[in-house]
Protein backbone atom coordinates (compact mmCIF):
# COMPACT_ATOMS: atom_id res chain seq x y z
CA UNK A 1 0.00 0.00 0.00
CA UNK A 2 2.76 2.41 1.05
CA UNK A 3 4.60 1.19 -2.08
CA UNK A 4 1.99 1.99 -4.51
CA UNK A 5 1.69 5.37 -2.62
CA UNK A 6 5.02 6.59 -2.58
CA UNK A 7 4.98 5.33 -6.62
CA UNK A 8 1.75 7.89 -6.65
CA UNK A 9 4.07 10.58 -4.49
CA UNK A 10 6.41 10.34 -7.52
CA UNK A 11 4.39 10.44 -9.98
CA UNK A 12 2.80 13.57 -8.54
CA UNK A 13 6.12 15.23 -8.15
CA UNK A 14 7.29 15.18 -11.57
CA UNK A 15 3.65 16.09 -13.02
CA UNK A 16 3.59 18.56 -10.29
CA UNK A 17 6.74 20.31 -10.99
CA UNK A 18 6.77 19.80 -15.00
CA UNK A 19 3.09 21.37 -14.66
CA UNK A 20 4.42 24.38 -12.60
CA UNK A 21 7.57 25.00 -14.45
CA UNK A 22 5.35 24.38 -18.06
CA UNK A 23 2.70 27.33 -16.52
CA UNK A 24 5.31 30.12 -15.77
CA UNK A 25 7.75 29.46 -18.83
CA UNK A 26 3.76 30.09 -20.90
CA UNK A 27 3.38 33.04 -18.47
CA UNK A 28 6.93 34.26 -19.04
CA UNK A 29 6.53 33.89 -22.98
CA UNK A 30 3.05 35.55 -22.63
CA UNK A 31 4.35 38.37 -21.16
CA UNK A 32 7.04 38.81 -23.81
CA UNK A 33 4.60 38.40 -26.47
CA UNK A 34 2.11 40.86 -24.88
CA UNK A 35 5.42 43.44 -24.01
CA UNK A 36 6.24 43.38 -28.13
CA UNK A 37 3.23 43.68 -29.68
CA UNK A 38 2.19 46.48 -27.03
CA UNK A 39 5.49 47.88 -27.56
CA UNK A 40 4.47 47.97 -31.23
CA UNK A 41 1.16 48.44 -31.60
CA UNK A 42 0.02 51.02 -28.94
CA UNK A 43 3.24 52.35 -27.74
CA UNK A 44 2.39 55.34 -24.84
CA UNK A 45 2.39 58.51 -26.50
CA UNK A 46 5.16 60.52 -25.27
CA UNK A 47 3.50 63.74 -23.74
CA UNK A 48 6.57 66.62 -24.13
CA UNK A 49 7.68 67.84 -20.58
CA UNK A 50 6.59 71.70 -20.82
CA UNK A 51 9.99 73.37 -21.06
CA UNK A 52 11.44 75.06 -17.50
CA UNK A 53 11.63 78.35 -19.26
CA UNK A 54 7.93 78.85 -20.05
CA UNK A 55 7.14 78.50 -16.52
CA UNK A 56 10.49 80.29 -14.93
CA UNK A 57 10.17 84.15 -16.53
CA UNK A 58 13.15 85.29 -18.22
CA UNK A 59 14.26 87.09 -15.11
CA UNK A 60 13.96 83.62 -13.33
CA UNK A 61 10.55 84.76 -12.56
CA UNK A 62 7.54 81.82 -11.45
CA UNK A 63 4.42 81.94 -13.54
CA UNK A 64 1.68 82.95 -11.78
CA UNK A 65 -0.62 79.89 -11.97
CA UNK A 66 2.89 77.71 -10.87
CA UNK A 67 3.28 79.94 -8.14
CA UNK A 68 -0.94 79.49 -7.11
CA UNK A 69 -0.75 76.27 -6.89
CA UNK A 70 2.59 76.05 -4.92
CA UNK A 71 0.93 77.90 -2.48
CA UNK A 72 -2.38 76.32 -2.34
CA UNK A 73 -0.19 73.10 -1.46
CA UNK A 74 1.73 74.51 1.28
CA UNK A 75 -1.74 76.47 2.49
CA UNK A 76 -2.91 72.69 2.63
CA UNK A 77 -0.32 71.34 4.28
CA UNK A 78 0.57 73.06 6.89
CA UNK A 79 -2.91 74.29 7.47
CA UNK A 80 -2.84 77.59 6.03
CA UNK A 81 0.24 78.63 8.51
CA UNK A 82 3.09 78.54 6.28
CA UNK A 83 4.20 80.58 2.97
CA UNK A 84 6.52 80.18 -0.22
CA UNK A 85 9.49 82.68 0.56
CA UNK A 86 11.60 81.66 -2.03
CA UNK A 87 11.15 79.53 -4.90
CA UNK A 88 14.14 77.87 -7.26
CA UNK A 89 14.19 75.64 -9.73
CA UNK A 90 16.64 72.26 -8.68
CA UNK B 1 -23.58 26.01 51.59
CA UNK B 2 -20.77 23.08 50.46
CA UNK B 3 -23.34 22.83 47.29
CA UNK B 4 -23.62 25.48 46.05
CA UNK B 5 -19.88 25.87 45.91
CA UNK B 6 -19.43 23.04 44.35
CA UNK B 7 -21.99 24.01 42.06
CA UNK B 8 -20.82 27.18 41.52
CA UNK B 9 -17.39 25.98 40.83
CA UNK B 10 -18.70 23.17 38.04
CA UNK B 11 -20.18 26.12 36.41
CA UNK B 12 -16.88 28.13 35.76
CA UNK B 13 -14.40 26.72 33.27
CA UNK B 14 -11.86 26.08 36.69
CA UNK B 15 -13.19 22.11 36.91
CA UNK B 16 -12.55 21.38 33.24
CA UNK B 17 -9.35 22.87 32.91
CA UNK B 18 -8.22 21.28 36.20
CA UNK B 19 -9.38 18.00 35.27
CA UNK B 20 -7.88 18.45 31.73
CA UNK B 21 -4.40 17.40 32.89
CA UNK B 22 -2.78 21.13 31.60
CA UNK B 23 -3.71 20.36 28.29
CA UNK B 24 -5.99 23.30 28.03
CA UNK B 25 -2.56 25.49 29.46
CA UNK B 26 -0.73 24.13 26.92
CA UNK B 27 -3.12 25.57 24.33
CA UNK B 28 -3.53 28.81 26.29
CA UNK B 29 0.42 29.16 26.31
CA UNK B 30 0.42 28.68 22.62
CA UNK B 31 -2.27 31.58 22.11
CA UNK B 32 -0.58 34.11 24.36
CA UNK B 33 2.65 33.19 22.15
CA UNK B 34 1.19 33.80 19.06
CA UNK B 35 -0.53 37.24 20.85
CA UNK B 36 3.11 38.23 21.59
CA UNK B 37 4.21 37.57 18.50
CA UNK B 38 1.58 39.29 16.26
CA UNK B 39 1.39 41.86 19.35
CA UNK B 40 5.36 42.83 20.47
CA UNK B 41 7.06 41.14 16.98
CA UNK B 42 4.69 42.30 14.85
CA UNK B 43 5.13 39.29 13.13
CA UNK B 44 1.71 39.53 10.14
CA UNK B 45 0.17 40.71 12.83
CA UNK B 46 -3.07 41.09 10.74
CA UNK B 47 -3.34 37.24 10.99
CA UNK B 48 -1.72 36.16 13.81
CA UNK B 49 -3.72 37.72 16.07
CA UNK B 50 -7.08 36.68 14.94
CA UNK B 51 -6.34 33.67 14.77
CA UNK B 52 -3.90 33.66 18.41
CA UNK B 53 -7.54 34.94 19.65
CA UNK B 54 -9.71 32.57 17.68
CA UNK B 55 -7.16 29.83 19.62
CA UNK B 56 -7.77 31.41 23.08
CA UNK B 57 -11.56 31.71 23.05
CA UNK B 58 -11.89 28.06 21.71
CA UNK B 59 -10.55 26.50 24.43
CA UNK B 60 -12.35 27.84 27.56
CA UNK B 61 -14.68 24.54 28.59
CA UNK B 62 -18.26 25.47 28.08
CA UNK B 63 -17.81 28.35 26.06
CA UNK B 64 -18.67 26.87 22.70
CA UNK B 65 -16.79 28.02 20.65
CA UNK B 66 -14.62 25.83 19.05
CA UNK B 67 -14.99 24.22 15.85
CA UNK B 68 -15.59 20.08 15.95
CA UNK B 69 -14.50 18.20 12.85
CA UNK B 70 -17.08 16.44 11.04
CA UNK B 71 -16.06 12.75 10.31
CA UNK B 72 -16.47 11.22 6.90
CA UNK B 73 -20.41 10.86 7.47
CA UNK B 74 -20.56 14.18 8.74
CA UNK B 75 -21.17 12.32 12.12
CA UNK B 76 -20.07 14.94 15.20
CA UNK B 77 -18.47 14.47 18.31
CA UNK B 78 -17.18 15.55 21.51
CA UNK B 79 -14.14 14.94 23.17
CA UNK B 80 -16.07 12.38 25.43
CA UNK B 81 -17.14 11.09 22.31
CA UNK B 82 -20.87 11.76 22.36
CA UNK B 83 -22.47 12.49 19.76
CA UNK B 84 -23.55 15.96 19.24
CA UNK B 85 -25.02 16.19 15.01
CA UNK B 86 -25.49 12.84 13.61
CA UNK B 87 -25.01 14.42 9.81
CA UNK B 88 -23.63 18.18 9.54
CA UNK B 89 -24.58 18.15 5.77
CA UNK B 90 -28.14 17.92 6.56
CA UNK B 91 -27.98 20.51 8.82
CA UNK B 92 -29.20 24.14 8.00
CA UNK B 93 -26.96 26.80 9.07
CA UNK B 94 -29.39 28.16 12.11
CA UNK B 95 -29.51 24.72 13.13
CA UNK B 96 -25.81 24.77 13.11
CA UNK B 97 -25.10 28.26 14.83
CA UNK B 98 -27.95 26.94 17.58
CA UNK B 99 -26.77 23.03 18.20
CA UNK B 100 -22.77 24.30 17.59
CA UNK B 101 -22.49 27.65 18.36
CA UNK B 102 -21.45 30.85 16.56
CA UNK B 103 -18.04 29.75 15.84
CA UNK B 104 -19.18 26.42 13.98
CA UNK B 105 -21.75 28.17 12.10
CA UNK B 106 -19.08 30.42 10.72
CA UNK B 107 -16.66 27.97 9.83
CA UNK B 108 -19.28 25.62 8.25
CA UNK B 109 -20.45 28.77 6.29
CA UNK B 110 -17.16 30.64 5.02
CA UNK B 111 -14.50 28.02 5.74
CA UNK B 112 -15.95 24.71 5.15
CA UNK B 113 -17.30 25.89 1.93
CA UNK B 114 -13.97 26.85 0.30
CA UNK B 115 -15.61 30.69 0.32
CA UNK B 116 -12.84 32.64 2.16
CA UNK B 117 -9.57 31.77 0.76
CA UNK B 118 -10.58 32.92 -2.97
CA UNK B 119 -11.92 35.91 -1.42
CA UNK B 120 -8.93 36.58 0.20
CA UNK B 121 -6.78 36.02 -3.01
CA UNK B 122 -9.05 38.39 -4.63
CA UNK B 123 -7.74 41.10 -2.06
CA UNK B 124 -4.40 39.97 -2.39
CA UNK B 125 -4.23 40.04 -6.09
CA UNK B 126 -5.79 43.64 -5.79
CA UNK B 127 -2.74 44.63 -3.69
CA UNK B 128 -0.07 42.91 -6.15
CA UNK B 129 1.68 44.64 -9.09
CA UNK B 130 3.13 42.56 -11.34
CA UNK B 131 5.12 45.53 -12.76
CA UNK B 132 8.36 43.94 -10.94
CA UNK B 133 7.71 40.91 -12.50
CA UNK B 134 7.09 42.01 -15.61
CA UNK B 135 10.37 44.17 -16.40
CA UNK B 136 12.02 40.95 -14.89
CA UNK B 137 10.23 38.13 -17.00
CA UNK B 138 13.04 35.78 -17.12
CA UNK B 139 13.58 35.91 -13.38
CA UNK B 140 9.74 34.33 -12.81
CA UNK B 141 11.08 30.81 -13.61
CA UNK B 142 12.41 30.72 -9.86
CA UNK B 143 9.17 30.87 -8.37
CA UNK B 144 8.30 27.20 -10.29
CA UNK B 145 11.83 25.73 -8.96
CA UNK B 146 10.82 27.28 -5.47
CA UNK B 147 7.77 24.72 -5.57
CA UNK B 148 9.88 21.89 -4.76
CA UNK B 149 9.41 21.95 -1.21
CA UNK B 150 6.20 20.83 -1.59
CA UNK B 151 6.54 17.72 -3.80
CA UNK B 152 9.41 16.69 -1.81
CA UNK B 153 7.69 16.86 1.46
CA UNK B 154 4.42 14.97 -0.22
CA UNK B 155 7.02 12.22 -0.62
CA UNK B 156 8.69 12.08 2.58
CA UNK B 157 5.35 12.22 4.31
CA UNK B 158 3.84 8.80 2.13
CA UNK B 159 7.08 7.61 2.76
CA UNK B 160 7.47 7.82 6.69
CA UNK B 161 3.42 6.03 6.59
CA UNK B 162 2.33 8.20 8.48
CA UNK B 163 0.13 10.16 6.43
CA UNK B 164 -1.80 8.63 3.45
CA UNK B 165 -0.81 10.97 0.09
CA UNK B 166 -4.24 13.30 0.53
CA UNK B 167 -2.72 14.21 4.21
CA UNK B 168 0.64 14.22 2.55
CA UNK B 169 -0.04 16.59 -0.07
CA UNK B 170 -2.04 19.12 2.36
CA UNK B 171 1.26 18.74 4.34
CA UNK B 172 3.49 20.02 1.94
CA UNK B 173 1.55 22.67 0.21
CA UNK B 174 2.84 24.76 3.22
CA UNK B 175 5.82 24.62 1.53
CA UNK B 176 4.51 27.13 -0.99
CA UNK B 177 4.30 29.65 1.59
CA UNK B 178 1.11 30.77 1.23
CA UNK B 179 -2.09 30.93 3.83
CA UNK B 180 -4.85 31.08 1.31
CA UNK B 181 -3.54 28.19 -0.89
CA UNK B 182 -2.57 25.77 2.05
CA UNK B 183 -6.14 26.10 3.94
CA UNK B 184 -7.97 26.08 0.17
CA UNK B 185 -5.57 22.36 -0.51
CA UNK B 186 -6.50 21.25 2.84
CA UNK B 187 -10.12 22.21 2.65
CA UNK B 188 -10.49 20.51 0.13
CA UNK B 189 -7.92 17.32 0.41
CA UNK B 190 -8.08 16.83 4.23
CA UNK B 191 -10.04 18.72 6.19
CA UNK B 192 -9.43 16.90 9.43
CA UNK B 193 -6.01 18.44 9.18
CA UNK B 194 -7.04 22.13 8.63
CA UNK B 195 -6.21 23.59 12.12
CA UNK B 196 -2.30 22.56 12.35
CA UNK B 197 -1.58 22.91 8.76
CA UNK B 198 -3.07 26.55 8.64
CA UNK B 199 -1.13 26.95 11.99
CA UNK B 200 1.98 25.88 10.97
CA UNK B 201 1.66 27.44 7.17
CA UNK B 202 0.92 31.21 9.03
CA UNK B 203 3.49 30.54 11.89
CA UNK B 204 6.31 29.84 9.10
CA UNK B 205 5.05 33.10 6.89
CA UNK B 206 5.85 34.59 10.38
CA UNK B 207 8.93 33.57 10.61
CA UNK B 208 9.94 34.12 6.96
CA UNK B 209 12.74 37.01 8.51
CA UNK B 210 14.53 34.08 10.61
CA UNK B 211 13.82 31.01 8.18
CA UNK B 212 15.24 32.76 4.60
CA UNK B 213 18.50 34.03 6.39
CA UNK B 214 18.95 31.03 8.03
CA UNK B 215 18.93 28.98 4.63
CA UNK B 216 20.91 31.75 3.17
CA UNK B 217 23.14 30.96 5.56
CA UNK B 218 23.67 27.28 4.92
CA UNK B 219 23.48 27.51 1.14
CA UNK B 220 25.25 30.77 -0.24
CA UNK B 221 28.66 31.86 -0.10
CA UNK B 222 29.58 35.61 0.52
CA UNK B 223 30.35 36.04 -3.48
CA UNK B 224 27.18 34.88 -4.58
CA UNK B 225 25.35 37.16 -2.27
CA UNK B 226 27.27 40.40 -3.41
CA UNK B 227 26.23 39.88 -6.98
CA UNK B 228 25.39 43.43 -7.89
CA UNK B 229 21.64 43.15 -9.87
CA UNK B 230 21.76 46.71 -11.25
CA UNK B 231 24.95 46.46 -12.46
CA UNK B 232 24.79 43.22 -14.02
CA UNK B 233 21.71 44.52 -15.79
CA UNK B 234 24.21 47.45 -17.09
CA UNK B 235 26.13 44.93 -18.68
CA UNK B 236 23.95 42.81 -20.24
CA UNK B 237 20.69 45.27 -20.99
CA UNK B 238 17.19 43.53 -20.66
CA UNK B 239 15.38 43.12 -24.18
CA UNK B 240 12.19 44.07 -23.11
CA UNK B 241 11.22 47.53 -21.66
CA UNK B 242 7.65 48.02 -21.47
CA UNK B 243 6.46 51.25 -23.81
CA UNK B 244 3.52 51.15 -22.18
CA UNK B 245 3.04 49.70 -18.71
CA UNK B 246 -0.57 50.50 -18.19
CA UNK B 247 -1.84 48.82 -21.34
CA UNK B 248 0.61 45.32 -20.30
CA UNK B 249 -0.58 45.90 -17.01
CA UNK B 250 -4.26 45.13 -17.64
CA UNK B 251 -3.95 43.03 -20.53
CA UNK B 252 -1.45 40.54 -18.53
CA UNK B 253 -4.33 39.44 -16.14
CA UNK B 254 -7.01 38.44 -18.58
CA UNK B 255 -4.33 36.66 -20.59
CA UNK B 256 -2.85 34.55 -17.28
CA UNK B 257 -6.50 33.80 -16.01
CA UNK B 258 -7.54 32.45 -19.57
CA UNK B 259 -4.43 30.31 -20.06
CA UNK B 260 -4.17 28.76 -16.85
CA UNK B 261 -8.29 28.28 -16.59
CA UNK B 262 -7.20 26.26 -20.07
CA UNK B 263 -4.35 24.32 -18.72
CA UNK B 264 -5.18 23.55 -15.20
CA UNK B 265 -8.64 24.47 -14.03
CA UNK B 266 -9.05 23.11 -10.78
CA UNK B 267 -6.54 26.36 -10.13
CA UNK B 268 -8.96 28.65 -11.27
CA UNK B 269 -10.49 29.21 -8.23
CA UNK B 270 -7.39 30.70 -7.14
CA UNK B 271 -5.58 32.48 -9.77
CA UNK B 272 -9.17 33.81 -11.13
CA UNK B 273 -10.01 35.62 -8.45
CA UNK B 274 -5.97 36.65 -7.93
CA UNK B 275 -6.18 38.36 -11.27
CA UNK B 276 -9.61 39.68 -10.93
CA UNK B 277 -8.69 41.83 -8.02
CA UNK B 278 -5.55 42.79 -10.08
CA UNK B 279 -7.34 43.41 -13.16
CA UNK B 280 -8.85 45.87 -10.87
CA UNK B 281 -6.46 47.66 -9.42
CA UNK B 282 -4.73 48.35 -12.91
CA UNK B 283 -8.24 49.68 -14.83
CA UNK B 284 -7.69 52.70 -12.17
CA UNK B 285 -10.40 55.26 -11.97
CA UNK B 286 -12.92 53.34 -13.65
CA UNK B 287 -13.06 50.51 -11.26
CA UNK B 288 -11.76 52.57 -8.00
CA UNK B 289 -14.78 51.87 -6.10
CA UNK B 290 -14.46 48.10 -6.51
CA UNK B 291 -10.89 48.11 -6.19
CA UNK B 292 -10.83 49.87 -2.99
CA UNK B 293 -13.93 47.24 -1.49
CA UNK B 294 -11.86 44.55 -2.09
CA UNK B 295 -8.78 45.45 -0.90
CA UNK B 296 -10.24 46.89 2.04
CA UNK B 297 -13.37 46.17 2.93
CA UNK B 298 -14.05 42.56 2.05
CA UNK B 299 -10.38 41.60 2.64
CA UNK B 300 -10.21 43.04 5.59
CA UNK B 301 -13.70 41.30 6.80
CA UNK B 302 -12.15 38.10 4.93
CA UNK B 303 -9.32 38.38 7.39
CA UNK B 304 -10.84 38.61 10.05
CA UNK B 305 -13.30 35.41 10.06
CA UNK B 306 -10.40 33.42 8.28
CA UNK B 307 -8.06 33.87 11.28
CA UNK B 308 -10.70 33.67 14.26
CA UNK B 309 -12.15 30.18 12.66
CA UNK B 310 -8.76 28.56 11.86
CA UNK B 311 -7.87 29.58 15.50
CA UNK B 312 -10.63 28.19 16.80
CA UNK B 313 -10.18 25.02 14.95
CA UNK B 314 -7.62 24.79 17.14
CA UNK B 315 -9.15 22.73 20.40
CA UNK B 316 -7.46 20.61 22.65
CA UNK B 317 -8.80 17.26 21.14
CA UNK B 318 -7.51 18.32 17.13
CA UNK B 319 -4.41 19.91 18.22
CA UNK B 320 -2.53 18.05 20.96
CA UNK B 321 -1.13 15.31 19.20
CA UNK B 322 1.03 13.46 17.02
CA UNK B 323 0.11 14.08 13.86
CA UNK B 324 0.02 18.16 14.57
CA UNK B 325 3.82 17.53 15.62
CA UNK B 326 4.70 15.64 12.26
CA UNK B 327 2.73 18.48 10.20
CA UNK B 328 4.97 21.22 12.42
CA UNK B 329 8.07 19.23 11.81
CA UNK B 330 6.96 18.54 7.96
CA UNK B 331 6.06 22.09 7.16
CA UNK B 332 9.23 23.28 8.30
CA UNK B 333 11.23 20.87 5.98
CA UNK B 334 8.98 21.98 3.13
CA UNK B 335 9.82 25.21 3.24
CA UNK B 336 13.02 25.36 4.04
CA UNK B 337 13.13 23.16 0.63
CA UNK B 338 11.35 25.51 -1.25
CA UNK B 339 13.89 28.41 -0.60
CA UNK B 340 16.79 26.45 -0.87
CA UNK B 341 15.53 24.90 -4.16
CA UNK B 342 15.14 28.26 -5.70
CA UNK B 343 17.91 29.10 -4.35
CA UNK B 344 20.07 26.47 -6.41
CA UNK B 345 17.99 26.90 -9.04
CA UNK B 346 19.73 30.09 -9.61
CA UNK B 347 22.99 28.77 -9.03
CA UNK B 348 22.85 25.99 -12.19
CA UNK B 349 21.49 29.20 -13.75
CA UNK B 350 24.68 30.81 -13.13
CA UNK B 351 26.70 28.00 -14.47
CA UNK B 352 25.45 28.60 -17.81
CA UNK B 353 24.31 31.99 -18.38
CA UNK B 354 27.12 35.17 -18.79
CA UNK B 355 24.86 37.22 -16.72
CA UNK B 356 24.53 36.06 -13.47
CA UNK B 357 21.76 36.56 -10.92
CA UNK B 358 21.66 36.80 -7.09
CA UNK B 359 20.63 33.85 -5.49
CA UNK B 360 18.75 36.15 -3.16
CA UNK B 361 16.49 35.87 -6.00
CA UNK B 362 15.63 32.23 -6.19
CA UNK B 363 15.29 32.13 -2.18
CA UNK B 364 12.40 34.57 -2.78
CA UNK B 365 10.42 32.35 -5.23
CA UNK B 366 8.04 31.29 -2.42
CA UNK B 367 5.38 33.01 -1.98
CA UNK B 368 5.03 35.33 1.65
CA UNK B 369 4.56 38.27 -0.70
CA UNK B 370 5.98 40.51 -0.06
CA UNK B 371 7.73 39.81 3.35
CA UNK B 372 9.99 37.49 1.54
CA UNK B 373 11.65 40.34 -0.46
CA UNK B 374 11.65 42.61 2.03
CA UNK B 375 13.90 40.07 4.18
CA UNK B 376 16.17 39.38 0.76
CA UNK B 377 16.99 43.13 0.40
CA UNK B 378 18.32 43.40 3.91
CA UNK B 379 20.19 40.31 3.37
CA UNK B 380 21.63 41.85 0.37
CA UNK B 381 22.51 45.69 1.51
CA UNK B 382 24.23 44.01 4.98
CA UNK B 383 26.88 42.51 2.77
CA UNK B 384 26.54 45.59 0.20
CA UNK B 385 24.87 48.63 1.29
CA UNK B 386 24.10 49.70 -2.69
CA UNK B 387 23.12 46.39 -3.64
CA UNK B 388 18.86 46.67 -3.57
CA UNK B 389 17.44 43.70 -4.82
CA UNK B 390 13.70 44.16 -3.82
CA UNK B 391 12.46 44.85 -7.37
CA UNK B 392 13.80 42.04 -8.96
CA UNK B 393 12.86 39.35 -5.57
CA UNK B 394 9.74 40.43 -6.65
CA UNK B 395 9.55 39.32 -9.60
CA UNK B 396 10.07 35.85 -8.03
CA UNK B 397 8.27 36.50 -5.63
CA UNK B 398 5.18 37.45 -7.29
CA UNK B 399 5.47 34.42 -9.95
CA UNK B 400 5.78 32.08 -6.25
CA UNK B 401 2.10 33.06 -6.30
CA UNK B 402 1.36 32.03 -9.08
CA UNK B 403 3.30 28.62 -8.74
CA UNK B 404 1.74 27.74 -5.56
CA UNK B 405 -1.66 28.34 -6.89
CA UNK B 406 -0.92 25.99 -9.85
CA UNK B 407 1.01 23.36 -7.72
CA UNK B 408 -1.94 23.53 -5.29
CA UNK B 409 -4.42 23.29 -8.57
CA UNK B 410 -2.39 19.94 -9.57
CA UNK B 411 -2.68 18.22 -6.34
CA UNK B 412 -6.48 19.02 -5.98
CA UNK B 413 -7.53 18.16 -9.32
CA UNK B 414 -5.19 14.53 -9.13
CA UNK B 415 -6.00 13.60 -5.75
CA UNK B 416 -9.64 15.24 -4.55
CA UNK B 417 -11.73 12.00 -6.26
CA UNK B 418 -8.79 9.59 -4.99
CA UNK B 419 -10.59 6.91 -2.99
CA UNK B 420 -8.07 5.93 0.05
Amino acid sequence: MITNDIFGALQLMVVGMLTVFCILLIVIGLGTLLIKLVNKYAPEEVVAKQPVSTLMGAAGQVDATVKAVIDATISQITGGKGTASKITKL
Amino acid sequence: MEEILTNLYQMTAFSDIIASNGTYLIMYVLAFVLLYLGIVKHFEPLLLIPIAFGVLIANFPGGDMGVYQADEAGCIRDAAGNVLAENIWEMSLPQIAHDLGLMNFLYYMLIKTGFLPPVIFMGVGALTDFGPMLRNLRLSIFGAAAQLGIFAVLLVAVGSGFFNIKEAAALGIIGGADGPTAIYTTIKLAPHLLAPIAIAAYSYMALVPVIIPLVVKLTCSEKELKINMKEQDKLFPPTNKMKNEKVIKIIFPIAVTTIVALLVPSAVSLIGMLMFGNLLKEIGSDTSRLFDTISNSIMNTATVFLGLCVGATMTVQAFLNWTTIGIVIGGFFAFGLSIASGITMVKITNLFSKKKINPLIGATGLSAVPMASRVCNEISTKYDPKNHVLNYCMSSNVSGVIGSAVAAGVLISFLQNLSL
